[in-house]
């Protein structure tokens, strides 16, 4: 490797955490992937950190409240906002629900001061919905890094539609089409194709490679799957972009140039819907 | 805006769709179904007192988290677990090239009983906050406020704890290659 005076020395393991957790500012994070186009130790090490990180969020999401507890934390919640929503008035019942006997007091200047250091990173009612697609970009993510490795080798190993469209028959409960060569962007391959789940559905997996960047992309059934809308734009430096054609969910995830993979999408969109 | 607080949403819309994160996360913390309920329970009732000077369009989740890691502290397991000496609250300055092998990414992380035992062999320290960046996906300024750390603590924790946690991985990667 050539190097100029501007090359950026590999990344040291918080630099590395801080890149994958999205707490780096714009600049750094462009710098950090210049590095990575040509850094093959680096590029490892990120990709490595990001499928751990992905399998901690899985991993981690292990205990659900039993199913009496949800009941009563809910119960509980309810009444005490209730409560303290309506104005106290004798006839109030005591309410029956658990509450706990010890009372601590909080000074509410400490709380607004706390409060108000605290930005707003997330709307706020979408925490539930935001939870489980963010279960789901972890999912795709894992999965593009997997057919990343060298060790994985795809079911169809193919560039031709023909071949590629046929071997899901009888193994996928849709179907789909694909473009054929000229229909797609330009320097955009089909690679080979797999079958794969997600979110606990049958996927079609489909590998291309545009500009030699690799592109997972995802076909499931649209009833079947949950909405994607909320699926972030963009996870530990790789795009994830969504389309929809009246059957299929197509799930696109790649670090290529966000509008290359857009034009792809664009044309697998097409091709579902034949004039 | 500042001026207002609560305004849009009531305590009960904000708190709960985060049962299900509270929960795992007490349970985490106490490792007891019924200390994990009793965490959250009370959780619950200190945030709903102090909720009038909750401002609405800041993090309620990181606000209600702070409540129950301090309210952990206060528990008998908390003051157990605030007792463990912690001796590496400092930038790391050995041990950098510990990184992944290439081999590493050849296989999936997908062994989640493996994961399972690793994560329950961290420092309680640093498992709280990898929990928190990772399963609850906390913002390191706003895990800072939760913890009551400065964000480079965070930042040196994060690096600790995805390091034992790899090397408490590597004989299972070794295995499965
Ligand atoms: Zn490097």
């Amino acid at each position: 490797m050539s190097q100029t005076p501007q090359v950026i020395e590999h990344l040291n393991p918080d630099r590395l955490n801080a890149f994958i957790d999205g707490e780096l500012p714009p600049t750094e994070c462009y710098g950090i992937e210049q590095h990575l186009t040509t850094c093959h130790d680096c590029t490892l090490r990120v990709l490595s950190a990001t499928q751990l990180k992905a399998a901690t969020a899985r991993a981690g999401h292990r205990f659900a409240p039993p199913p009496e507890a949800l009941a009563r934390l809910t119960a509980q919640l309810r009444s005490q906002s209730q409560l303290q929503t309506k104005p106290q008035t004798q006839t109030n019942p005591q309410p029956q629900t658990k509450i706990p006997t010890r009372i601590y007091s909080i000074r509410p200047a400490a709380w607004a001061a706390l409060a108000a250091a605290i930005l707003l990173t997330i709307s706020l009612p979408s925490w539930r919905q935001l939870n489980r697609t963010n279960t789901l970009a972890a999912e795709l993510l894992d999965q593009h890094l997997a057919t990343l490795s060298s060790a994985a080798t795809p079911q169809v190993i193919s560039t031709d539609r023909h071949t590629v469209k046929p071997w899901f028959q009888g193994r996928l409960p849709f179907s789909f089409n694909l473009p054929d060569v000229a229909a797609l962007p330009p320097d955009t391959t089909l690679k080979g194709a797999d079958l794969t789940y997600l979110n606990g559905q049958p996927a079609a997996l489909l590998l291309f490679t545009i500009h030699k960047h690799e592109v997972s992309i995802f076909l499931t059934q649209r009833s079947t799957t949950p909405n994607l809308s909320t699926l972030p734009g963009s996870r530990a430096g790789f795009t994830i972009h969504t389309a929809t054609t009246p059957d299929l969910r197509i799930v696109a995830v790649s670090d290529v140039n966000p509008a290359d993979l857009d034009n792809l999408l664009a044309a697998l969109v097409q091709t579902q819907n034949p004039a | 805006m500042l001026s207002e607080t609560n305004s849009g949403d009531t305590f009960e819309q904000l708190a709960l769709p985060l049962i299900p994160s509270l929960y795992n996360h007490a349970f985490w913390l106490t490792r007891d179904q019924a200390e994990a309920e009793d965490l959250v329970q009370e959780t619950f009732s200190k945030a709903l007192r102090a909720f009038g000077s909750f401002q609405s369009g800041t993090n309620f989740k990181a606000w209600t988290f702070r409540i129950l890691h301090n309210t952990f502290l206060t528990t008998r397991t908390g003051i157990a677990a605030s007792r463990t000496v912690f001796l590496e609250d400092h930038p790391e300055t050995l041990d950098t090239s510990s990184g992944p092998t290439p081999e590493d990414n050849l296989i999936r992380l997908n062994n989640q009983a493996a994961l399972h035992i690793a994560l329950e062999q961290l420092l309680p320290q640093l498992r709280e906050v990898l929990l928190l960046c990772d399963v609850e996906e906390i913002k390191y300024k706003d895990i800072a406020l939760i913890l009551d750390v400065p964000i480079g603590t965070v930042m040196s924790r994060i690096s600790r704890a995805r390091r034992t946690l790899r090397q408490l991985l590597q004989p299972q990667l070794g295995e499965s290659l």
